[in-house]
């Protein structure tokens, strides 16, 4: 009976790592193909883009971030994540840009399960976090 | 970015956050699938029951050492992984079908093992094509060399990974900061050594938990343990083709 509660056990954990449970902030609120999404963090409006499009996984990816308002003394770190599915840290180095933007060049690789769906998480200094969900093409 | 010293430790721990959670179950189904087709246990080969996964994980780490390197080598991840993902590919299909053959022979309705020379009456070019490709599944499916675990390891190495990819991401990075090529090879050895230990303890325990119920599994869900390594041959393979 032991080895029989094992062995589910163990089939079990297969099962619900491999196929993560999704919660209900797991679907995506960004249309990155369509264009950059907006959203707001303690009263700025964070705009998040990606290039070239569409958005593919294992290639070289540009990601830009623009901050409305005062943004002389700002940090911006960009941590790509799946949803669901430890896929370990996947920091872009974002640099300031003359015009105000930050960007950076990064890579989202492919998951064999089929998962498409990412996590961008902005942390700013002095605002907070912001996250933008989305697909990403193979 | 993963700079300074400190990568190396994060490294690892990618790898041991990894190993409990999307290694466990991505790779874990095929080290429980070879587990279970090893040898009945014998009482006097019991303290060496540990040998086949120490040298699956050290054939997964070698593979991970030696991509890692190339990263850091050419501090690029595209580059090298365009060149290398048809190869995964195959080496996926190749494992899913290793699984399908385990899973034949565990259901005892297989055995590739050959049984005496072909009789010289019986020695056509057809038959000796036939004996040869047999004796090549028994050695792949039913040997069990360390050395066999190694190349399996190996084999096992280059299979497609999201959580791997994003080691190679950060080794490549590693590389392109580097002060000449030979110190990005290192680093990036390095790092995807250290992430792959971190990766070793949770596969091996899945393994050496799956050999300790083979016996009581073949006496009982033999069935199920071979259509469980069917299945999960045949998922390797679907995956293989789709990607």
């Amino acid at each position: 009976m032991r080895s029989i509660m094992l062995i589910a056990l163990l089939a079990g954990l297969f099962l619900f790592i491999s196929n993560p449970v999704q919660g209900a902030e797991d679907v995506p609120d960004c249309s990155i193909d369509m264009g950059p999404c907006i959203h707001t963090v303690a009263g700025r409006q964070v705009t998040f883009d990606i290039s070239p499009r569409p958005v593919k996984t294992m290639k070289e990816l540009t990601f830009t971030i623009r901050a409305t308002g005062r943004n002389s003394e700002l940090t911006i770190l960009l941590d790509l994540s799946m949803p669901g599915m430890y896929m370990g840290r996947n920091e872009v180095l974002l640099k300031k840009n003359p015009d105000g933007s930050y960007s950076g060049k990064g890579i989202i690789p492919r998951c064999p399960s089929g998962n498409k769906l990412w996590r961008a998480e902005l942390t700013i200094s002095g605002a907070g976090k912001v996250s933008y969900t989305f697909n990403v093409n193979r | 970015m993963l700079t300074g010293d400190s990568v190396y430790l994060l490294m690892f721990g990618a790898g041991l956050l990894g190993g409990l959670g999307h290694c466990s179950g991505m790779c874990g189904p095929i080290v429980a699938a070879y587990s279970l087709n090893l040898s009945p246990s014998d009482e006097a080969a019991r303290p060496y029951t540990s040998l086949p996964h120490l040298f699956y994980n050290a054939g997964r780490i070698t593979t991970y050492s030696i991509i890692g390197g190339l990263m850091g080598l050419t501090g690029s991840f595209a580059n090298i992984v365009q060149s290398i993902e048809k190869f995964q590919a195959m080496t996926m299909a190749g494992i899913g079908a290793l699984m399908i053959l385990m899973g034949l022979g565990t259901s005892g309705l297989f055995s590739f093992k050959q049984k005496g020379d072909i009789p010289p009456s019986r020695r056509t070019p057809a038959a000796v094509l036939v004996d040869a490709v047999r004796r090549v599944i028994s050695f792949i499916a039913e040997t069990q060399t360390s050395g066999s675990f190694y190349a399996i390891g190996m084999a096992t190495g280059f299979i497609p990974c999201g959580l791997l990819y994003t080691a190679y991401i950060a080794a490549a990075g590693a590389g392109a900061g580097a002060a000449d090529r030979l110190e990005g090879f290192l680093k990036g050895m390095l790092m995807l050594f250290l992430f792959g230990i971190g990766t070793a303890p949770s596969l091996f325990l899945i393994g050496r938990i799956a050999a300790l119920k083979r016996d009581w599994l073949r006496k009982r869900l033999y069935r199920i343990s071979a259509l469980f390594m069917i299945f999960i041959g045949a998922l390797l393979i679907y995956r293989a083709l789709a990607s």
